[in-house]
């Protein structure tokens, strides 16, 4: 079998949220001798970024996108189990979290998971996180990003502390920072002087993958 | 009456004026310096805000309690309470357990915060029932079903849609009974308020949620109330799954192009709400702002099957004054206009306004900045409750108004530099924004400007 008919078939087991497809697109991948990055970069990860311009178009919703995330968890795994640690280099390091005073974190977790099949190596702080803690974690794992949701209008004020801090610490600038949740906007973002704002997971990825191009 | 105008637009008639439904959930509090939870939890303090709407932001309808975790709280979720925030859902009983709850769980009216809520209901509807649409809110089944079970409600969806189906009927039946508990105790509207639906497929809509949801709102036309369903975020793509439940309403906040969802809405008759954005306009926009996207809202869509409201839960820190402007445009759509264009005007230069040297008076001198104390209602409030009172204070105090629709007036108050009406002067210094004073606190102001004055 070809290259790029395993890629494609990896590609289409994501899309598809087929776990067996996944699989059986790794062992034809080990049969024909195809390189496990390659596979994942070029097979796996397209898969990723084809549902996430899906679900940023509205043509996939949330379960769809959380089932197939599961998927690529999967082959992920398994393509790292077949490696020596340090093999599979992350493209990035990022933390993110739930900021103080707010408990939703369904939205955070998307957005972990799917930067996360991208190769970046994400730190999820979990919720309620207070700013000093995203800019602790960044500073101790040296990231490239930190993201935070909030989804209240009144924790939507955490982002801006975090932005306050990165500047006394003359971090601003070093550490690139995106701002979610459902009361957030780009005015917002402008406002506090975040370096994106991202409406979903799908936007997020494609920002962090533009600053991975650039860095 | 607003009410009958409410009910008009909800039977599909032709009106002459375009309902004003402000969604002040916790937002209440704030009129009366209550927090969140103090609104929440204490019925006097709850009916005494909800009075305060009524009287400040001139309602045609109105909502009573906004809070969508009173359900999930009595199903046994753990809440995060908040001072200026409805609480949050911290646990889910159903999380990793993928069971149906006991139907000996389905509320009754002694259940959880439901004594309180219901009292607050009935002395609202005796209190101003005759003169607005009062809205009860119910936790949507769908929204309910993930508080109790956390997000692994969206695997089961794929993997296990049998089970959500079931446990969204289970929902569906508490949704029923606090329906047929609110509009018992006098509620107009229900208004099933569901804001995950946004994240959901038509697909899956039509499969897991149609039939129970159509079921609720059948159950609340029954009963002879009116059924409305609200949905947060672009639920762009979901309208026509939930025009198919057959609600009366449909509201939506700011990320549906309200345009747009109207072609779909009116295609199939129903009355659609909306959404004037809640935090760029209403929490950190200006007056000018909120006029603007009122009158654009109305400018922009046919008046049949349209509700003006905000897009969801008004922020509690929304400015008092903002949505004083809103409920302005939407009563008085021909005055805001002109007042939009006085907003724009480049400049007042030409006009000579001498503003009095305050520390040199011979008496106090209170001036009131309203935008026009004929129609709006909080500029009313503030010019009478200084009429009311002025026996006692005309001998240490003159008295002046200002409107927003003269233009020396306008120049005054621009070169004052009053951004927010109806604002209160005493001599020349801002004292009370949008806020009525009491008559002691008014009093015990002027006598002790008056004292300053006189060294």
């Amino acid at each position: 079998m070809s290259r790029e008919s395993i890629l494609e078939t990896a590609k289409q087991s994501i899309v598809e949220a087929d776990e067996d497809m996944a699989l059986e697109a790794l062992k034809q991948a080990e049969e024909s001798g195809i390189d496990l990055i390659d596979l994942l970069s070029n097979g796996y990860s397209a898969g990723m970024k084809e549902l996430g311009d899906l679900f940023g178009s509205g043509e996939i919703f949330l379960p769809e996108l959380m089932f197939a995330t599961q998927v690529m968890k999967v082959a992920t795994a398994e393509i790292e189990s077949r490696m020596e640690p340090g093999d599979i280099k992350p493209k990035g390091v990022m933390v993110i979290g739930t900021v103080e005073g707010d408990v939703h974190d369904i939205g955070k977790g998307i957005v972990a998971s799917l930067i996360k099949t991208n190769g970046v190596m994400v730190h999820d702080l979990g919720r309620e996180v207070p700013a000093q803690v995203f800019i602790d974690k960044a500073k101790e794992l040296n990231a490239d990003f930190i993201g935070s949701s909030a989804l209240l209008t009144t924790t939507m004020t955490q982002q801006k502390k975090i932005e306050e801090l990165l500047e006394t610490e003359g971090l601003k600038g070093k550490i690139r920072t995106m701002v979610g949740g459902a009361p957030v906007t780009q005015r917002w973002a402008d406002r506090i002087g975040a370096d994106a704002y991202c409406e979903d997971a799908s936007e997020a990825v494609k920002k962090i993958m533009e600053w991975i191009n650039q860095i | 009456m607003g009410k009958d105008l409410v009910f008009k637009a909800l039977r599909h008639e032709k009106t002459d004026e375009v309902p004003w439904v402000p969604f002040a959930g916790v937002h209440a509090g704030k009129l009366k310096g209550y927090t969140a939870e103090e609104v929440l939890t204490d019925g006097d303090k709850l009916f005494e805000s909800l009075m305060e709407v009524y009287k400040l932001y001139v309602p045609d309808g109105m909502t009573t309690l906004f809070d969508l975790q009173v359900e999930a709280e009595m199903l046994g979720c753990d809440l995060l309470w908040a001072k200026d925030n409805p609480p949050s859902v911290k646990s889910h009983p159903l999380h990793g357990e993928k069971r149906i709850p006991c139907s000996c769980q389905i509320p009754n009216e002694n259940s959880g915060r439901l004594p309180m809520i219901l009292d607050v209901m009935r002395r609202i509807k005796s209190e101003i029932g005759d003169e607005v649409a009062l809205y009860g809110l119910i936790c949507g089944p769908f929204t309910l079903a993930s508080h109790l079970r956390g997000s692994d409600i969206f695997m089961d969806m794929i993997t296990d849609p049998g089970y959500v189906s079931e446990l969204i009927e289970f929902c569906g039946e508490i949704a029923i009974k606090m329906a047929d508990m609110y509009i018992e105790a006098g509620m107009d509207v229900i208004a099933v308020v569901d804001p995950l639906v946004s994240q959901i497929s038509p697909k899956h809509i039509d499969k897991l949620l149609t039939p129970t949801f159509t079921s609720v709102f059948d159950f609340i036309k029954s009963k002879g109330a009116f059924s409305c369903f609200f949905v947060c975020g672009n639920a762009t793509k979901q309208i026509e799954s939930m025009c198919k439940m057959h609600p009366d309403g449909i509201s939506v906040d700011e990320n549906v192009d309200l345009k747009k969802a109207k072609i779909v809405t009116d295609q199939y008759n129903i009355t659609i709400g909306g959404n004037i954005p809640l935090t760029t306009t209403m929490l950190y926009g200006s007056q000018q702002d909120n006029m603007k996207c009122v009158i654009d809202l109305l400018d922009n869509l046919g008046h049949q099957n349209l509700i003006i409201s905000p897009g969801c839960d008004m922020p509690y820190d929304t400015p008092i004054e903002n949505t004083i402007a809103a409920a302005q445009a939407v009563k008085t759509p021909d005055s805001v206009r002109e007042m939009i264009k006085n907003y724009q005007s480049v400049s007042f230069d030409d006009i000579n306004v001498v503003i009095p040297d305050y520390n040199n008076l011979d008496k106090v001198l209170i001036e009131i900045f309203a935008l026009d104390p004929e129609q709006c209602a909080a500029c009313t409030y503030m010019v009478n409750i200084v009429k009311d009172n002025f026996n006692e204070i005309k001998d240490i105090a003159d008295f002046e108004v200002y409107k927003y629709n003269i233009r020396e007036d306008i120049a005054r108050t621009m070169k004052m530099g009053i951004t927010n009406l109806p604002t209160m002067c005493i001599n020349g210094e801002p004292k009370w924004v949008s806020l009525i004073p009491g008559k002691d606190e008014l009093i015990s102001e002027v006598k002790k400007a008056y004292s300053l004055l006189k060294g």
